[in-house]
């Protein structure tokens, strides 16, 4: 009753997926590990991962295909643990579609229909607006053989969508699309979700998709959720090794705090070098693991005849030789070997912010960072 | 060079003219000599269609047709049935020994038909008193075909995609209603092309059967076989007229099926 205090909606930010410690294992493989989410009404939700995370089974065990060991799934509420598919309150739009061959477009969507008995009418009135929506007139009498990738979505998205359901699981519904395609259905599926408003729990393996499409964002890997938060929060403070690498926050120095002052901590790395970063409010000292920083906030210099000094307090600053150039056409992808770190540093050197004189590889450059930009790194 | 290829293609063309020659000939002699009016049905002495109409005056013959084509009938539906089950559970269950079930079920095809045909005989008068006629003709039928039925629906669904089934039950079909709307259909055509390559197969069968069939249940190729004792008869010509084209109208029909649903879920 704290929303109807607050003067919002009864419904608005009802919680519409409820997963509460679920454990699924597989012949000795846990597959899922004691993984909790409360996922709200209208949001659009990621669960990102390297393949194998678990990210799909938990898909799987919400959509009903699979069944877990532990925990409670609810869905708007009900308890659907025990339910099979085709009694829970939700829809899945598979990786490659599975949409019926034997059907033609219009007979893929209305499958759900027909299944609920609604009347002749009533089905072609539905199934018609869904076609509307997802923008595919003209192709009703079509097969799936006759489709296009981008259609075969479409339709899957249509299918799912016409049986209105509480949550729509997409099962890395991009995948199998090329890439300028893939960028087209980010457009479209955003659309479509603001449209009609259902809930979106998204499975998928990259990270601009996840950045891009969703409200909130699940990092999991072998099993656990490690982080759940904004885009942002997500990409610009990752809260362990890896999520930071995985997001591509590719440069982490590994390392423990040593003192905290002026709200900052000071970090030995294990080469024995000091690092500032900003004090996270929750992060105990003994608790944190290193820091990392993105390659698109390091500076590239020539070293000048004249040494300037860096104040450690508010920059971070080493000597380096440039190992290798990848040019990217926008930017360029540059690795500097430091002493301070086993693994060479990455920056993203974009054109405008370009140096006078060409970087060669072999070169001496000094790195630079203001030290505000480090990100502490929990164990 | 050149001329050493020439040879070669010459005899390998050649070769292959016998082939077709031997495996072609022999059926064409039959169905025109079915219509010849030569009474040992060895000669052409003239158009007629007499012997198709002493073939249908001839009690014997009219028995043995009837038995083979009840017999090949309840072959088809039982194996089809069967084989379809049988195929779906070694393709989608997973047990200890299904390897093992999986390949034991080519053992009644590769079995030489004499051993089958003996050991089913044996089988059903030693052991479980099966009544010789139609119950053990049709249960040896049934044994050596629900294999070619199994092959031919496992065969399909390697090239299956199985999220179909998963698609349905998600959209609110339960097990059976998938199975009705989404599985069986998708399924059917290569039943039906199990069904045409299995009724010739039940319907051509002399040895086993002739092993299993005990007294006074002849099918058509047991007694095309007593007739050859008066050496060829132009029934018989026409007998194996009748077989040719029902094979053919079988396996055409198979071939078509087939070709359909491979464009159908290519």
């Amino acid at each position: 009753m704290t929303e109807l205090s607050n003067g919002r909606k009864e419904n608005h930010g009802a919680v519409c997926l409820d997963v509460k410690d679920v454990v699924k294992r597989f012949s000795g493989v846990t597959a899922v590990d004691h993984v909790s989410v409360q996922i709200k009404d209208g949001e659009i939700f990621s669960l990102l991962g390297p393949s194998g995370c678990g990210k799909s089974t938990l898909l799987r065990l919400i959509a009903g295909l699979e069944n877990q060991d532990l925990g409670d799934i609810r869905i708007a509420g009900e308890i659907v643990n025990d339910l099979p598919p085709y009694k829970r309150d939700c829809s899945t739009v598979f990786q490659n579609h599975a949409l019926f061959p034997l059907m033609t477009v219009t007979g893929n969507i209305g499958f759900g229909l027909v299944e609920r008995r609604l009347s002749k009418s009533e089905i072609k009135k539905k199934v018609s607006e869904k076609i509307d929506l997802v923008d595919l007139g003209g192709m009703e009498g079509r097969r799936p053989d006759q489709l296009s990738g981008g259609q075969k979505q479409r339709v899957a998205l249509a299918r799912s969508l016409v049986l209105e359901p509480k949550i729509l699981l997409l099962d890395e519904p991009l995948a199998a699309l090329d890439r300028k395609l893939r960028k087209e259905m980010q457009v479209e599926l955003k659309r479509i979700q603001r449209e009609v408003g259902t809930t979106f729990l998204n499975v998928t393996h990259d990270q601009k998709e996840a950045l891009s499409l969703s409200d909130r964002i699940a990092v999991m890997n072998e099993g656990k959720f490690l982080q759940i938060g904004t885009p942002d929060e997500i990409y610009e403070t990752p809260r362990t090794i890896f999520v930071a690498s995985f997001m591509g926050a590719s440069n982490i120095f590994p390392g423990k705090a040593v003192s905290k002052k002026n709200g900052a901590i000071e970090l030995e790395t294990r080469h024995g070098s000091r690092i500032f970063a900003p004090v996270t409010e929750d992060a105990a000292q003994d608790e944190i693991a290193g820091i990392s920083v993105h390659p698109e906030m390091i500076r590239i210099e020539l070293p000048a005849g004249n040494e300037q000094q860096f104040d450690a307090e508010k920059h971070t600053a080493f000597r380096g030789i440039i190992k290798e150039v990848f040019y990217q056409g926008n930017f360029s992808e540059i690795s500097v070997l430091i002493k301070e770190s086993d693994m060479p540093l990455t920056v993203f050197l974009t054109r405008g912010a370009g140096l006078e004189t060409p970087i060669s590889e072999g070169q001496d450059v000094i790195v630079s960072w203001e030290s505000r930009r480090n990100n502490v790194l929990r164990k | 060079m050149r001329r050493k290829k020439d040879i070669v293609s010459k005899v390998l063309g050649g070769l292959s003219f016998l082939i077709y020659f031997f495996l072609w000939a022999p059926v064409i002699v039959i169905i025109v000599f079915s219509f010849s009016s030569n009474k040992y049905g060895v000669r052409w002495d003239g158009f007629t269609l007499k012997w198709y109409a002493a073939l249908l005056s001839n009690e014997a013959v009219k028995d043995a047709l009837i038995r083979s084509l009840i017999v090949a009938c309840v072959t088809v539906v039982v194996s089809t049935i069967i084989g379809t089950m049988t195929g779906y559970g070694l393709y989608k269950l997973h047990f200890k020994g299904k390897q093992f079930l999986r390949t034991s079920i080519v053992l009644p095809i590769v079995f030489p038909s004499v051993v089958t045909g003996a050991a089913l005989l044996v089988f059903f008068t030693r052991f479980i008193q099966i009544p010789l006629g139609y119950p053990s003709i049709i249960i040896a039928h049934i044994v050596f075909s629900t294999p070619l039925a199994v092959f031919v629906i496992l065969g399909r669904m390697q090239r299956f995609d199985w999220s179909w089934e998963e698609a349905a039950m998600d959209l609110g079909a339960t097990r059976i209603r998938t199975f009705m709307r989404v599985t069986g259909p998708t399924l059917f055509p290569a039943i039906v092309a199990s069904a045409m390559l299995i009724f010739p197969w039940s319907f051509d069968d002399f040895v086993i059967t002739y092993f299993v069939s005990g007294i006074g249940s002849t099918t058509l190729p047991i007694y095309v076989f007593s007739q050859l004792r008066f050496g060829a008869t132009p029934v018989l010509n026409t007998i194996g007229t009748l077989f040719v084209a029902l094979t053919i109208v079988a396996l055409v029909l198979m071939h078509f099926l087939q070709k359909k649903s491979e464009s159908t879920y290519a």
